[in-house]
C-alpha cells in the first residue's frame, strides 16, 4: 500500500495550480454545471477550453494519436480533483464530448468518425461540444424504454422524436442520440441504436428547461424527421445498449474524484469564513466542520480506490455508483452545514455571484440549489443503489 | 498510490483467517464471555507463537520485526472474527516501551511480552468522566526516597485481572498545563496493595477498576521522563485509535456479509427480502458506509508505518469508525428482524462490542475537536499568493 502521490503526479498539481493563477482571477470559485447557463460564463469557459487543449490537459486520458496525452489514471485523477476544486472552467465542454463521445468513438467507432470528430474536441473547438440524448419523457430510469424512432431510408435514417433534461443542448453542435432503431424487440434494452446528430439539422428544434432557480442547464429536444446520413451510425446498429454499457464505468471513474475537488473547496472556503467571523469557536460549527472533514476524505479516498481499480485494468463494476451516490449524500449534507454557517445570507439567490450580500460568491447557495439535481442527474441515487445491491452485494433484481 | 496488499499481506491475513476460524468460532466466544479469565490461555500461546504478540518487536527481543500496517491487517481480521483477548493491550504497552523504554527495560520486558509469557494493560482513564484528556489523569504518584508511592483509582482497564503489567498514567507534579506533571509507570499488577475488580459491561470483555492503595514503584519503572508522560500517552492513543479502527472495520464488514447473506436466504412474500428495496438500499448504504470507511483506516496506518503519523487522519479515522460501526450493526440487526435480537444470534456479539470500541482511545466528540483544532490551524492552498 502506498497512499501518496507520484512526483510525476504532484508536478501536474503544481502546473495546474499555475495555470489558475494566471488566467483565473483571485479567489476564483464556481459552482458546477452553472457554466452552460449564461453566455458571458461559457465564453469564458470556451476560452479556457482552447488553453487547456493547448497545455493536452483537456483530452488527457486519450491516446495520443487521437489528441490525448495518453496519460495515466492518476494523473488524470489529479487533474480532475485540482479542476474542480479551483473551479476551471472548460474542463467538460459541455460533459459529453471530452468524457464520453470520445473514448466509446476510440474505442467502437469508424475511422472516418473518429478522424473527424476527435480532434474538434481534442482542440477545445465549439465544433467539439456535444450533448446527449438519453432521457425522454418516458423514458427516466427506465432508459431502455426510450420512444426516438429512426428509420432507415436509403443511406439516412429519418429521427423522430423527443428527449429532455438533455444538458448543453443549447450549446451543443452535435448530439450522441440514442434512438430505437426496432419498434419491436425481444426485449425493450434491444433494438437501440446511437446516432452522431447535427444539431444544426432541420427539424431539429431546443428549448429551454430552465431549473428552480432560473439557470438554463437543460433542455428539451424535439426531431422532427430529421435526416442523419448512415455513416453517423455508432457501432453496430440495434447494439446502442452494450456501446453504453461498455463505456459507462470508466466515464465514470473520475466522478468521485472530482466531487471531492469540488466539496473540497467548498469546505476549505466555509473553514476560512468560520475563521475570519469567528465562528470557527463556536463548538455546534466546529463539529459539524469536522463532520464534514471526515466525509469529504472518506469520498477521496473511495474515489481513489475506484481510480485505482481502473488504473489496474480492473472494469470497476459497482464503485462507480457507490462514488456517485457518496458524493451526492456528502454534498448534501455539506450544503446544508454551509447555509447553517452563512445563517441568514445563505438566502441570497446564487445568480447575484457579486452582490454586496452574497457570501463567498455565492457557491454556498449555488451548491444548496444543485444538490438535489445532482442527486437525480446521470443515474438517480435510487438507481445506483440497485446497482450497488445488484452488483456490489450480489443481490437479485429489485425492480 | 497504491491500494493493493503485498504478497506477505494476502498470505498473513489468509493464515490468520484460518487460525480464528479455527481457534474461536463463535460459541467459543460466548463461552469465554462467560469465563473469568476472559481468554483463552492456549489459543493465547499459539497466538504468541505466530508472532503475533510481538508483529511489531525487533527480532532482537523476539519479534517479527514487521509493520504497524501488519497490525492493522492484524486486527481488521480479528475484529470480522471476534477474538477475546489481551492482544491489543498488550501490543499498546509495548510500542511505547519500544519507543521510549531504556536499554534495560526493553531487554527485561519486550521479549516476554513478544513470548506470550507476559499479559499487559493500559491503565489510563479515570472517574468520573474516563476520557481521555489530559486532565482526566488524577492519579496521584508522589516520590518518597527512591520509590514512587501511586494512589488513585483507574477505570475501564481491559484484562487487568488477569495482567503481569500495568502501564499507569499518573500525575506526578500539579501544573497549571494539565499535559505536563503526568508521568508513565511501569507497574507490577501482582502487587498486594493493587485492588482488581471486573466491571459488569455488555461485552462481557473484562475491563477492570484497579485501585492502587498506596502501591510502592521503584524510579527505575518510570517509561520515558518524569513530568512528560503526556507525549507518552499521545504516542498510545494514537496507534490504539488506528488499531481499535482496524477492529470495528473488521466488525462492520462482519456484520454487512452476515446481513446481507440473510437478505439472499430469508424468504417472505415468496422472494428473497434482498430483493426488496427497502432492503437492498440499506445494504447498499452499508457497503457504501464500510468501504467509505476502510480506506481512511488504512490510510491512518499506512502513515504511521511509513513513520509519518497524522493526527489529523487518526482522528478522521476514528470518528467514521465509532459512526460506521454502530450504524452498520443497528442496520444489520432491523435487516434480520426478531431474530437480530435474540443471544443465539451472531450479530448481537458484533452490537454489544460497539461502545467498548467507541469510547476507546477517545470518542467522537473527542476526535472532532482534535480535527476542529488541526483546521483552525490549516491554510488553504492559495496559487494567488504563491511564489
Amino acid at each position: 500500500m502506498d497512499f501518496k502521490f507520484s512526483e510525476k503526479e504532484e508536478k501536474l498539481r503544481r502546473e495546474i495550480r499555475q495555470l489558475v493563477k494566471e488566467e483565473l482571477p483571485e479567489g476564483w470559485l464556481i459552482a458546477a454545471l452553472e457554466e452552460e447557463s449564461r453566455d458571458e460564463d461559457w465564453q469564458f469557459a470556451m476560452s479556457m477550453s482552447k488553453k487547456l487543449a493547448k497545455k493536452g490537459w483537456l483530452t488527457m486520458h486519450w491516446p495520443e494519436e487521437y489528441g490525448g496525452k495518453g496519460a495515466s489514471m492518476w494523473e488524470f485523477i489529479v487533474y480532475r480533483e485540482e479542476a474542480a476544486y479551483w473551479g476551471i472552467p472548460g474542463v467538460s465542454m459541455g460533459v459529453s464530448g471530452v468524457d464520453w463521445v470520445g473514448p466509446t468513438l476510440i474505442r467502437v467507432g469508424t475511422k472516418e468518425q473518429k478522424e473527424k470528430y476527435l480532434p474538434l474536441i481534442a482542440s477545445g473547438e465549439p465544433d467539439g461540444v456535444w450533448c446527449t440524448g438519453y432521457s425522454e419523457p418516458n423514458a427516466g430510469s427506465d432508459f431502455a424504454n426510450i420512444q426516438t424512432r429512426a428509420v432507415r431510408e436509403g443511406d439516412e435514417y429519418i429521427v423522430n422524436g423527443q428527449k429532455i433534461w438533455t444538458s448543453a443542448a443549447h450549446r451543443a453542435r452535435w448530439c450522441w442520440l440514442a434512438v430505437r432503431t426496432d419498434p419491436n424487440p425481444p426485449k425493450k434494452h434491444l433494438g437501440i441504436s446511437i446516432l452522431i446528430v447535427d444539431m444544426k439539422s432541420p427539424g431539429v428544434t431546443v428549448n429551454p428547461l430552465l431549473n428552480y432557480n432560473g439557470y438554463h442547464i437543460f433542455n428539451e429536444v424535439f426531431f422532427d424527421n430529421v435526416r442523419v446520413p448512415v455513416e453517423n451510425l455508432v457501432g453496430e446498429e440495434g447494439k446502442g445498449w452494450y456501446v453504453l454499457m461498455g463505456s459507462l464505468a470508466f466515464e465514470r471513474g473520475s466522478v468521485g474524484a472530482a466531487g471531492y475537488g469540488y466539496c473540497r473547496r467548498i469546505l476549505d472556503e466555509l473553514i476560512k469564513y468560520a475563521k475570519e467571523t469567528g465562528l470557527i469557536k463556536n463548538p455546534i460549527i466546529r463539529h459539524k466542520l469536522a463532520e464534514r472533514l471526515v466525509e469529504i476524505e472518506s469520498l477521496r479516498m473511495i474515489a481513489y480506490e475506484t481510480a485505482w481499480k481502473i488504473s489496474k485494468g480492473t472494469i470497476p463494476v459497482y464503485e462507480p455508483s457507490r462514488d456517485k451516490v457518496y458524493y451526492d449524500q456528502v454534498a448534501e449534507r455539506l450544503a446544508i452545514t454551509g447555509t447553517e454557517i452563512l445563517g441568514a445570507y445563505s438566502q441570497v439567490d446564487p445568480m447575484h455571484r457579486d452582490s454586496k450580500w452574497t457570501k463567498l460568491r455565492g457557491c454556498i447557495e449555488s451548491l444548496y440549489w444543485l444538490f438535489p439535481g445532482l442527486s437525480i442527474a446521470a443515474g438517480t441515487d435510487e438507481i445506483e443503489k440497485n446497482i450497488i445491491g445488484r452488483f456490489g452485494l450480489g443481490l437479485p433484481k429489485s425492480y | 498510490m497504491d491500494f493493493s496488499y503485498s504478497e506477505e499481506q494476502e498470505i498473513f491475513r489468509k493464515s490468520v483467517r484460518e487460525f480464528l476460524k479455527k481457534e474461536c468460532p463463535k460459541d467459543k466466544v460466548r463461552s469465554l464471555e462467560e469465563d473469568e479469565k476472559g481468554y483463552d490461555p492456549e489459543t493465547w500461546r499459539k497466538m504468541a507463537e505466530l508472532g503475533w504478540v510481538g508483529v511489531i518487536l525487533p527480532e532482537e527481543y523476539g519479534g517479527v520485526g514487521g509493520e504497524f500496517m501488519d497490525l492493522a491487517l492484524l486486527m481488521e481480521e480479528i475484529g470480522k472474527n471476534i477474538l477475546p483477548s489481551p492482544l491489543l493491550p498488550t501490543i499498546l504497552c509495548s510500542l511505547p516501551i519500544l519507543e521510549y523504554g531504556t536499554k534495560k527495560q526493553k531487554e527485561e520486558f519486550l521479549p516476554k511480552i513478544a513470548s506470550g509469557e507476559e499479559i499487559w494493560t493500559l491503565a489510563l482513564t479515570e472517574a468520573p468522566l474516563a476520557t481521555y484528556e489530559a486532565s482526566g489523569i488524577r492519579l496521584n504518584a508522589r516520590l518518597e526516597g527512591d520509590n514512587y508511592i501511586l494512589k488513585g483509582t483507574k477505570i475501564f482497564v481491559p484484562y487487568a485481572h488477569v495482567a503481569n503489567y500495568l502501564l499507569v498514567a499518573a500525575r506526578t507534579s500539579e501544573e497549571k498545563d494539565p499535559e505536563k506533571g503526568i508521568t508513565m509507570f511501569i507497574v507490577d499488577a501482582k502487587n498486594p496493595n493493587i485492588k482488581v475488580e471486573v466491571i459488569p459491561t455488555a461485552a462481557r470483555d473484562k475491563q477492570c477498576e484497579v485501585k492502587f492503595e498506596e502501591v510502592k514503584i521503584p524510579k527505575d519503572n518510570v517509561l520515558g521522563e518524569v513530568g512528560k508522560g503526556w507525549e507518552i500517552i499521545e504516542f498510545i492513543l494514537q496507534r490504539g485509535a488506528v488499531l481499535k479502527c482496524a477492529e470495528m472495520l473488521g466488525a462492520a464488514e462482519a456484520v454487512l456479509e452476515i446481513a446481507n447473506n440473510y437478505a439472499k436466504e430469508r424468504v417472505q412474500f415468496d422472494r428473497p427480502i434482498g430483493s426488496f428495496q427497502a432492503i437492498q438500499h440499506k445494504l447498499a448504504d452499508m457497503l457504501c458506509e464500510v468501504d467509505g470507511l476502510k480506506y481512511l483506516v488504512y490510510k491512518a496506518a499506512w502513515e504511521i508505518s511509513v513513520s509519518s503519523p497524522s493526527k489529523l487522519s487518526i482522528s478522521i479515522a476514528k470518528i467514521k469508525a465509532n459512526e460506521v460501526y454502530q450504524q452498520i450493526c443497528i442496520s444489520g440487526i432491523r435487516i434480520h428482524g426478531a431474530i437480530g435480537f435474540t443471544m443465539e444470534h451472531d450479530i448481537g456479539l458484533y452490537f454489544r462490542r460497539v461502545k467498548a470500541s467507541e469510547y476507546a482511545f477517545g470518542d467522537s466528540s473527542l476526535h472532532k475537536e482534535v480535527v476542529a483544532d488541526e483546521l483552525e490551524k490549516y491554510k488553504p492552498p492559495n496559487p494567488w499568493k504563491e511564489e
